[in-house]
């Protein structure tokens, strides 16, 4: 998509909010998809899609308007539409210790789409680097965040490290998960960018 | 389910809370969540407490509903409790159980972060309950004003969580249909290894894109043709405007703070 400073086109307004609703859809795809519950290391882990939607918010939309619509999908489940995983809503889900998952895929939009802006190439690699940076940004704010409300607003003491154990699971499940991302996003990048060429132009 | 998730955690009703200004609300809510975390003795956790619960009484809804939405903080609430009794080790030894010393300081800190956290739960979620997303996001637009002066797109904000607002129901609909569709065509990776089970994925999201995009690109030619030319200018259908029963409320709240400022030591 071509770099543009000024505001937002209408068509970019409609594209922002339909990654809301795309993300809303990937944060309960196991709603549709009840196989996507596995069982790893003892735990039942239910696969979400919202790393991948927000990685390939940042590849399709851009950076800009990737984090955009990422800030706009915070603040409609802040406002009580339940768009979080597990159909949860509401400013408390930015409280329990998981929260900071969903400030971070605004992060994750914009860094995976300004790698690949920076990048300006088409190939495997490059999407295979975006999407790499995109899940860093979810696991560093992610488990970041975690590390914090457990230890300054629940008040107990847990070390970084034992923070990062907890997450483990998850983030190699969501490692599998990225290279999915970066083979399909690369495949509908050219595909939807195509379709509404004529309407940038 | 698609109804539900419109309407968001709203339950219809017509009490003073329901009719507040939703400005009104959110800056009172911000406020008092701030407020929280200044008080430090019990008269002023009193005060919170009991605004807060005058404010929940007032919504006419019926206490036991607003107690099942906080059902996924409970735990966090309960948790936290149990953790601060286990952790602090301050003031006297109260009860010993299996060699396992409780204190006295341990239950007051343990109840106070408890308090704290299920005041700041209740007033946030009695926001959404009592305020539909849709005036919930006017609101927004109206608070966040004063940022177009920074250049951040306040209007663009606002409108885009209006307009997923009516994606998300539609998209959902969409990928039951969708689901339905493909595995009455056969697709079943209910076995398999879980790589196998990802890349079932794929035949959902494929036509979910292809109609998705199609929406976003209809939806943005509809606006045109009618019109739409960003948000210089623009007029309302609803407009937000101050009542007195607004101005009351604050007033009644101003007071509630001073007397809380008053109280703590």
């Amino acid at each position: 998509m071509t770099k543009q400073k000024k505001g937002f086109r209408t068509i970019d307004l409609t594209l922002g909010a339909l990654f809301v609703g795309l993300m809303a859809i990937g944060a309960n795809i196991v709603v549709w998809l009840p196989f996507l519950k596995v069982t790893f290391a003892g735990a039942t882990v239910e696969i979400t899609l919202q790393t991948f939607f927000a990685t390939l918010a940042g590849l399709m939309l851009g950076k800009r308007l990737g984090a955009f619509s990422m800030i706009v999908y915070a603040l409609v489940g802040i406002i009580g539409v339940p768009v979080f995983a597990g159909m949860q809503a509401g400013v408390a889900q930015l409280v329990t210790p998981t929260g900071g998952f969903i400030l971070s895929f605004i992060f994750v939009a914009w860094v995976s789409g300004w790698i690949l802006e920076k990048r300006n190439s088409s190939t495997f690699a490059t999407y295979v680097t975006a999407s790499f940076g995109g899940l860093f940004c979810n696991y560093m704010i992610g488990t970041t965040y975690m590390y914090f409300a457990l230890n300054l607003w629940i008040g107990g003491s847990i070390s970084y490290t034992t923070a990062w154990a907890m997450m483990l699971p998850f983030l190699i499940k969501d490692i599998g998960l990225t290279f999915l991302v970066a083979t399909l996003a690369r495949v509908l990048v050219k595909r939807v960018q195509f379709s509404i060429k004529p309407f940038t132009a | 389910m698609s109804n539900s998730v419109i309407i968001g955690q709203y339950v219809p009703g017509h009490s003073p809370i329901h009719r507040l200004d939703p400005r009104m609300k959110i800056a009172i809510i911000f406020i008092f969540v701030i407020v929280i975390f200044l008080a430090n003795n019990w008269v002023s956790y009193s005060i919170l407490t009991a605004f807060a619960l005058l404010s929940t009484i007032s919504t006419r809804i019926a206490p036991s509903f607003i107690l099942k939405g906080l059902k996924p903080v409970w735990f966090l609430i309960i948790f936290t409790f149990i953790l601060h009794l286990v952790v602090t080790k301050e003031g006297d030894v109260l009860i010993s159980v299996l060699n396992f010393d409780i204190y006295s300081g341990a239950i007051w800190k343990g109840l106070e972060i408890s308090l704290r956290f299920f005041l700041l739960i209740l007033m946030t979620s009695l926001l959404t309950l009592t305020t539909t997303p849709i005036s919930i996001t006017d609101a927004i637009e109206s608070l966040f004003h004063p940022l177009n002066k920074i250049r951040f797109p306040v209007h663009e904000l606002a409108l885009m969580m209006s307009i997923s607002l009516r994606f998300i129901p539609t998209l959902m609909q969409e990928t039951d249909k969708i689901s339905k569709a493909q595995a009455s065509r056969g697709v079943d990776f209910r076995t398999g290894p879980i790589k196998e089970r990802i890349k079932a994925v794929v035949p959902l999201l494929v036509p979910l894109f292809v109609s998705a995009f199609k929406r976003a690109e209809e939806l943005a030619m509809a606006m045109e043709a009618r019109g739409y030319n960003g948000g210089e200018g623009r007029t309302k259908f609803r407009e937000l405007k101050l009542k007195k029963a607004d101005l009351f409320v604050l007033i009644f709240f101003i007071l509630v703070l001073i007397g809380f400022w008053i109280s703590r030591s």
